[in-house]
C-alpha cells in the first residue's frame, strides 16, 4: 500500500502536518489487511482484541442491543477512521462494531501502538486528536438525537457525512456514496423506518438532497445546513499545530 | 378483557393525508394508525407497506413504548395495543 492510500494519513493530514517518519510509522503499523463482508462483526461486544482496526474501504457501525431486541448505532465510520483505537487501552470492548458494506480492514497490533505511544510524541497526539474527534461526532450526535426534529437531524447527518466522506477523499463533487438502508438510518437516528423514509422524501422535495441507488447528491449545502443547524466546528478540520 | 374498538378518521400525517384508525379502549383514544404505503416502509423489515403507529397515549405512548414495527393489519396492531394495556408498568 502506497502512502496516498491510507486514508486515516489524508484524515490526519488534514488536521495537521505529518513527518515522512510519522507517516512511516503509520503504514508500518499495518499488520495484515482483513475483508470483512458486510452485517458481519469486525469487533464484538466482549472482545479483548489485541490489535486494532482500522477502516480503508466501506461503511461500518459501532452498536449495541437492548433486551427488547433493538440496535442502537452510535456512531458510523468511513474509511480512515479507527474502529476500536480505544480498545488498546479500554481492553474489553464494550459495544460492537459491523460491517454495514463489504469493509476492507486494517489490523494494527497494539504492541505497535504502545511501540508509537513510546517514539512519535506528536503522532501519539494525533492518534489522541482522532479519538477526540470521535468523541466531539457522539457529543453532537447526543445533542442532535435529543432536540432536533427528525429532519433536522437527518440533515445534519448527511452534512457530517459529507464533510468527512470529502476529507478522505471519498465525493465526487456534491455527490458521496451511501450504502446505508433505511433501517440502518433509522438504527443511527433513532427513528422508525417510516419516519426515515417520510424525512428523506421531505428533504427531496424541499430540493435539498438528491438520491440515485446509493449516490447522494446535496443539491443546496446552504440550506441543508441551516435545515440541520449544523456548523463543522467540532470535526476539528483546521490545519494547526497539534 | 378491555374492549377495544376501531374508528376510521384519515389523518394528515408527516407525509400528507393518510387514511387512519383511532383505536379506543373504554371510550378513551389509545393509539391513532395510519395505512402506510411500500415507499414508505422500504428498506425496513415490512417493505410492502401497513399500519404505522402515529400516536400513541397511556400504555401505547412514548414514555413506555417504543415505536413498534408497522404492522401487516389492523389485527396484529390491535393485538399490539392489547398486550400494552394489558402490560401494567413494562417500559419496552
Amino acid at each position: 500500500m502506497t502512502l496516498m492510500t491510507n486514508p486515516l494519513i489524508l484524515k490526519l493530514e488534514r488536521r495537521d502536518q505529518l513527518s515522512d517518519d510519522e507517516k512511516r510509522a503509520l503504514e508500518n503499523a499495518i499488520a495484515r489487511i482483513r475483508v470483512v463482508e458486510a452485517d458481519e462483526d469486525i469487533v464484538r461486544e466482549g472482545d479483548r482484541p489485541a490489535e486494532s482496526s482500522l477502516l480503508l474501504d466501506g461503511f461500518a457501525a459501532r452498536y449495541k442491543i437492548v433486551s427488547n431486541g433493538r440496535r442502537q448505532i452510535s456512531a458510523l465510520h468511513v474509511p480512515g477512521d479507527f474502529l476500536d483505537l480505544h480498545s488498546f487501552l479500554l481492553k474489553t470492548m464494550d459495544h460492537g462494531v459491523l460491517a454495514l458494506t463489504t469493509c476492507r480492514i486494517a489490523t494494527v497490533p497494539h504492541a505497535t501502538l504502545e511501540k508509537i505511544t513510546d517514539e512519535f510524541p506528536h503522532l501519539t497526539r494525533m492518534l489522541w486528536l482522532n479519538t477526540l474527534i470521535d468523541g466531539a461526532i457522539h457529543r453532537e450526535w447526543l445533542t442532535a438525537m435529543g432536540r432536533l426534529s427528525a429532519t433536522a437531524h437527518m440533515a445534519h447527518l448527511i452534512c457530517e457525512l459529507y464533510l468527512r466522506l470529502k476529507t478522505v477523499g471519498r465525493a465526487e463533487g456534491d455527490t458521496i456514496q451511501l450504502p446505508i438502508t433505511q433501517a440502518e438510518l433509522g438504527d443511527t437516528l433513532g427513528l422508525s423506518t417510516v419516519h426515515v423514509n417520510r424525512v428523506l422524501q421531505e428533504l427531496r422535495k424541499e430540493g435539498l438532497i438528491r438520491f440515485q441507488g446509493d449516490a447522494l447528491t446535496i443539491l443546496d449545502w446552504e440550506r441543508l445546513k441551516k435545515v440541520g443547524e449544523f456548523t463543522s466546528t467540532y470535526l476539528s478540520l483546521q490545519n494547526e499545530d497539534r | 378483557m378491555r374492549e377495544i374498538t376501531l374508528q376510521s378518521l384519515p389523518v394528515l400525517a408527516d407525509g400528507g393525508p393518510h387514511e387512519g384508525q383511532l383505536v379506543l379502549t373504554d371510550g378513551h383514544l389509545v393509539a391513532v394508525l395510519t395505512q402506510v404505503p411500500a415507499e414508505e416502509t422500504a428498506g425496513g423489515e415490512r417493505p410492502a407497506g401497513g399500519w404505522h403507529l402515529e400516536a400513541g397515549f397511556g400504555p401505547c405512548s412514548d414514555i413506555m413504548s417504543i415505536t413498534p414495527p408497522v404492522f401487516a393489519n389492523l389485527e396484529e396492531a390491535v393485538e399490539w395495543v392489547r398486550v400494552r394495556l394489558e402490560a401494567g408498568f413494562a417500559p419496552s
